[in-house]
């Protein structure tokens, strides 16, 4: 038991694997499987073609309501939980049986659902009449390997239902994540949770600790992780708003990344497909684009600059491509020679194709940002610094007037909101201009905003004046300083003596201070970790970070002796950010684990940026 | 120096994506990589390689023990540990819980009480498991009458969020919209009802305008109602009728913008007042000049109408001078024209109308227009800059020329 964590966190996947045997197992000997596409790119990370051959599938299709036969009677379903998704199948398999009742006794039919059947999915089974004909089986893969120290569990859909419509259905499936994941690194003694869906997580963990395991943890006690932080997306939503300045950042701006693949796509980037559609562009083809995968143990090259300032990043490909120059083959002997086509030349070739895609990666990063990035940076700046609101406005107004983008826009829009407000009239002002450019129709996205907590709809003054009486007069008013600067003086995110703050002159990353309430809250951590300060005023610490005193830092019962927790033993921590971290906060992270010394994982549901957020409004 | 002075600083901003000399250009790079190749392509379902299969991973036994790998199996499938079917066979509220969160097959309908109810309710909600909170919802839905759940969900948020994102799933609207104006919340019941319309109708522009038409009398102009959101809805049903009238297709629930440079391509002579003229869109939708300019300057710079352009954007003034005259931001403005590949010339009157000589020698800089900057330097009098610039250009071109000429104009009194 003794290889290192890392190891052992990329091979989470064989787990994954026993798992899908299991449900494998139970759908019939020879069977043809019919998967969602967006399942696609997670199945392959947990196992090949060939693999699935071993275990009984014969032919695989993607998922389409029009499909109709398949090579074989048994057919097994793979979607993932979302409600239309599952109607759709269940219309089909329906469909299928009043062409053929007899299926209906052959218990031909397999749903797997991924993380999780839901309690309705069984009541919509039974209500069709498809009960015992069908079979649901939930399959909950673990943590995905992504890269070095960054785990997801890849369920992109799970932001949508938490935040946005506040449905946390499949909130136990980070909880189960968590646990299996103890498994195998052995149970932090600390764990705290930063919002109200991470203390229902460790709710549910106790819930599956209590019940399963009495005993199992101890068997391999080596603990490898000394603290647990888990963090709702909605205690920090500036940070995912901000627009990145590191590499792996922006590449999350520009290039659709799907599991840790990015699609080398420099044609029709992200930004070109938000811009306005005025009919005149010519629909092209879907062409294949190089597949680059993140990940550093994959591609070391990547590794060297994904947490660098994007300025920095040329330089560093170019010195590398030096080096690759000054390799002169020709001087090698024959014997020589041979040892470095066996050996090396392989190796030399995907080093080459990576620091090609690297450097296209780079060049369509600067045609695409070279004209916004600066000015978009500064009045980012300037809204976290709560700084010249007006002209901030401005800004965002000529934004949404001219080169308006469906996501970005609305992403600005919000990160304006959260840091310095918007008044009545510029909160609509704002609406209108989106409305026209993309359609009335998205009127309900400005409603789905606001019950995220990504936007603050402010009230009509005429209408204030009505309700209010002279008592709560003062909430009306403007205030001077928002929720989130409240939050980022208190955690002190925002530098005002820089000399003194050796993260920033450790790395150009603009985006520390940016790392938001997680960097700040592990900051505060660390120090105290180092300091070996009294627990007590770490937990009130992080009590103030909270956006009120209701959302607490929490140490789980299991550890009724506090004194104990601290300092953290050993000096790793993990971070699970419910509702999708982003490429600057673990740069941020990174940073924090250089300075202190420590090792920080990241979990996440997914990785995502503020474009992302944006889009599960939609 | 201050975190914000650095980056504001003109040298960090100019340098921002600039690189040392020293360093290699991209296209040296990639000649050094050779040609771009791919990683792997999919042609099939899927990727041949899968990364599974490329890294070496640990074996299963020293990640988990075989006893601990059945214990994930089980909690996977939400089966009974078969030792504990007995003990759990007593129904209390908290072991009904306990099997919710497990996601363990449980009947609820032994709990029979509204006290019992009320209890299994607050459990769920306390743990915070959804699937337990919507089951016990439901349940509820099943076993009491609508008043007493309403009562029961309009002081429990999160359990009436789930019912809320229930409905709406199903598609339950009516319902939904009951639900929320008995709790008093109508103005969201309009906002859920509008999202489900416009979801459920697709391009179909006559459904939309019957549903929208309804929802606007039954809701939006209610007291109480957004006025903002009941404008908007106001003027979606404006554009929908008007593109009832245009009957295109392919403009049907289209956005206004995207209607407006329609026109601009299809119908930019129609005279004022005919329905498919430009400015009848315009005033009908009351988009702003800011956005008007913007479509039609994309619109006519992209199929190459650049003479339209020239005579919407320039005019003369009274000197006989040409100057820009727009509502998009000059910046805003000479970034658009770059990135459409507009004339120097157009460029040159457009960078000319900036009144600060910084700014215009920096923008004229930026985007090569190479006239005005000598002649911004020599309204400065900068005999060295000039000098310098010179150099950078390549020698006997025209603007080389123009430079050579304007260090020799002996009416400049030369500040260096």
């Amino acid at each position: 038991m003794d290889h290192p964590l890392l190891m052992k966190l990329a091979s989470l996947s064989v787990i994954s694997q026993c798992k899908l045997q299991s449900i494998l197992a139970l759908c019939g000997d020879k069977k043809d499987l019919i998967i969602d596409t967006s399942l696609i790119k997670p199945l392959e990370r947990i196992c090949g073609v060939s693999w699935l051959r071993q275990h009984g599938i014969d032919k695989i299709y993607k998922m389409d309501p029009q499909l109709s036969t398949t090579a074989n009677v048994n057919r097994v379903y793979f979607i993932p939980a979302c409600i239309q998704k599952y109607r759709c199948i269940l219309d089909q398999i329906s469909s299928m049986l009043s062409l053929n009742s007899s299926l209906a006794d052959l218990k031909c039919f397999h749903i797997i659902i991924t993380p999780k059947v839901l309690n309705s999915y069984e009541s919509i089974l039974e209500s069709r009449g498809l009960y015992d004909i069908v079979k649901l089986h939930s399959f909950a893969w673990e943590l995905m390997a992504l890269d070095e120290q960054l785990l997801s569990l890849e369920l992109p859909f799970l932001y949508k239902q938490l935040f946005v419509e506040q449905n946390q259905s499949l909130l136990s499936s980070v909880a189960m994540s968590l646990w299996s994941l103890f498994h195998v690194t052995g149970k932090p003694n600390a764990m705290f949770s930063v919002g109200k869906l991470s203390a229902s997580v460790l709710d549910m963990l106790e819930v599956y600790n209590e019940t399963y395991n009495r005993d199992s943890f101890g068997s391999n006690a080596n603990y490898e992780i000394g603290a647990l932080i888990l963090i709702d997306r909605n205690q920090d939503y500036p940070a995912s708003l901000l627009t990145p300045a590191t590499y792996s950042g922006l590449l999350s701006e520009i290039f659709d990344i799907n599991c840790g693949h990015l699609d080398l796509n420099v044609k029709e980037t992200k930004y070109k497909k938000g811009k306005l559609d005025f009919g005149l562009e010519e629909k092209k083809a879907v062409e294949k684009n190089t597949v680059m995968t993140l990940d550093s143990s994959i591609d070391n090259l990547y590794g060297e600059i994904k947490h660098r300032h994007f300025s920095e990043v040329l330089s560093v490909l170019s010195s590398k491509a030096k080096l690759l120059k000054n390799e002169d083959i020709k001087a090698l002997g024959i014997q020589e020679m041979k040892h470095y086509v066996a050996t090396k030349l392989q190796q030399v070739t995907i080093y080459k194709q990576n620091l090609v895609n690297h450097v296209l990666a780079c060049e369509t990063i600067i045609s695409e940002m070279r004209n916004k990035f600066e000015n978009l940076m500064s009045t980012e700046n300037d809204m976290l610094n709560n700084r010249n609101k007006k002209s901030n406005f401005n800004f965002v107004d000529e934004y949404f007037g001219t080169n308006i983008h469906i996501y970005n826009s609305l992403r600005l829009m919000c990160l304006l909101s959260l840091t310095q407000g918007l008044s009545y009239e510029e909160y609509n002002t704002l609406v209108s201009k989106y409305l026209l450019a993309f359609g009335y129709k998205f009127l309900y996205v400005f409603n789905n905003l606001v019950n995220a907590g990504l936007l603050i709809q402010p009230s009509s003054v005429k209408l204030s004046l009505n309700i209010s009486t002279l008592g709560n007069l003062s909430d009306r008013l403007p205030k001077w300083q928002s929720g989130f600067q409240a939050t980022a003086n208190k955690l002190k995110q925002l530098p005002s003596q820089p000399e003194k703050n050796v993260l920033l002159k450790l790395s150009a990353l603009n985006d520390f201070k940016i790392g938001g309430s997680i960097a700040g809250i592990l900051k505060d951590g660390m120090e105290t970790l180092n300091e070996k300060l009294s627990n007590m005023k770490l937990q009130s610490d992080l009590e103030f970070g909270c956006k009120d005193a209701k959302s607490l830092a929490k140490v789980v019962k299991s550890d009724p002796n506090f004194g104990k927790v601290f300092p953290i033993k050993p000096k790793s921590i993990l971070v699970y950010v419910v509702g999708g971290v982003n490429y600057a906060e673990i740069a941020a992270c990174d940073v924090i684990q250089k300075t202190t010394g420590s090792k920080i994982y990241i979990a996440s549901d997914c990785v995502m940026n503020g474009g992302d957020l944006i889009f599960a409004n939609t | 120096m201050d975190e914000d002075d650095y980056w504001n600083s003109s040298e960090t901003k100019s340098q921002a994506f600039s690189f040392d000399d020293d360093v290699l250009s991209p296209q040296e790079i990639l000649a050094i990589g050779q040609k771009p190749s791919s990683g792997h392509k999919d042609d099939n379902i899927f990727a041949s390689a899968s990364v599974s299969s490329t890294k070496t991973l640990l074996p299963l036994h020293s990640l988990i023990s075989p006893k601990v790998l059945n214990l994930i199996l089980l909690a996977q499938s939400g089966k009974d540990l078969t030792k504990e079917v007995k003990v759990d066979s007593e129904q209390t509220v908290a072991v009904t819980l306990k099997r919710l969160v497990l996601g363990r097959r449980c009947s609820l309908h032994v709990h029979r009480s509204l006290k019992c109810k009320t209890e299994l309710l607050d459990g769920a909600i306390a743990i915070g498991d959804g699937n337990a909170i919507l089951t016990v919802v439901l349940f509820l839905i099943q076993t009491l009458n609508k008043k007493l759940v309403y009562e029961l969900l309009s002081s429990r948020t999160v359990a009436l969020n789930h019912y809320i994102s229930f409905l709406q799933n199903e598609g339950k609207i009516t319902e939904l919209t009951d639900l929320l104006t008995m709790l008093g919340r109508s103005p969201e019941a309009a906002m859920y009802q509008f999202q489900h319309c416009v979801k459920s109708q697709g391009s179909n522009v006559d459904g939309l305008l019957r549903k929208l038409t309804n929802l606007m009398a039954n809701h939006l102009n209610q007291p109480g109602g957004d006025t903002h959101h009941a404008k908007m809805v106001a003027d979606y049903v404006k554009l929908l009728e008007w593109q009832k009238f245009a009957n295109k297709q392919e403009l049907f629930n289209r956005s206004a913008l995207y209607c407006l440079a329609y026109c601009c391509s299809h119908h930019w002579s129609d005279t004022a007042g005919n329905m498919m003229s430009p400015m009848t869109v315009c005033q009908r939708q009351q988009i702003p000049p800011l956005q008007y300019d913007w479509v039609v300057l994309n619109v006519h710079a992209k199929s190459e109408k650049w003479d339209i352009v020239e005579t919407l954007f320039t005019k003369k003034d009274w000197l006989g001078r040409t100057t820009v005259s727009s509502h998009i931001p000059i910046e805003t403005l000479l970034a658009r024209l770059s990135e459409l590949q507009a004339s120097k010339r157009l460029m040159a009157t457009c960078v000319n109308k900036i009144t600060s000589a910084e700014d215009r020698l920096r923008l004229a800089q930026m985007y090569k227009i190479e006239p005005v900057v000598i002649e911004t330097l020599a309204k400065q009098k900068d005999r060295i800059a000039l000098t310098n610039y010179k150099m950078t250009l390549s020698p006997q071109s025209e603007v080389f020329i123009l430079a050579e000429n304007t260090l020799r104009d002996t009416s400049i009194k030369w500040k260096n």
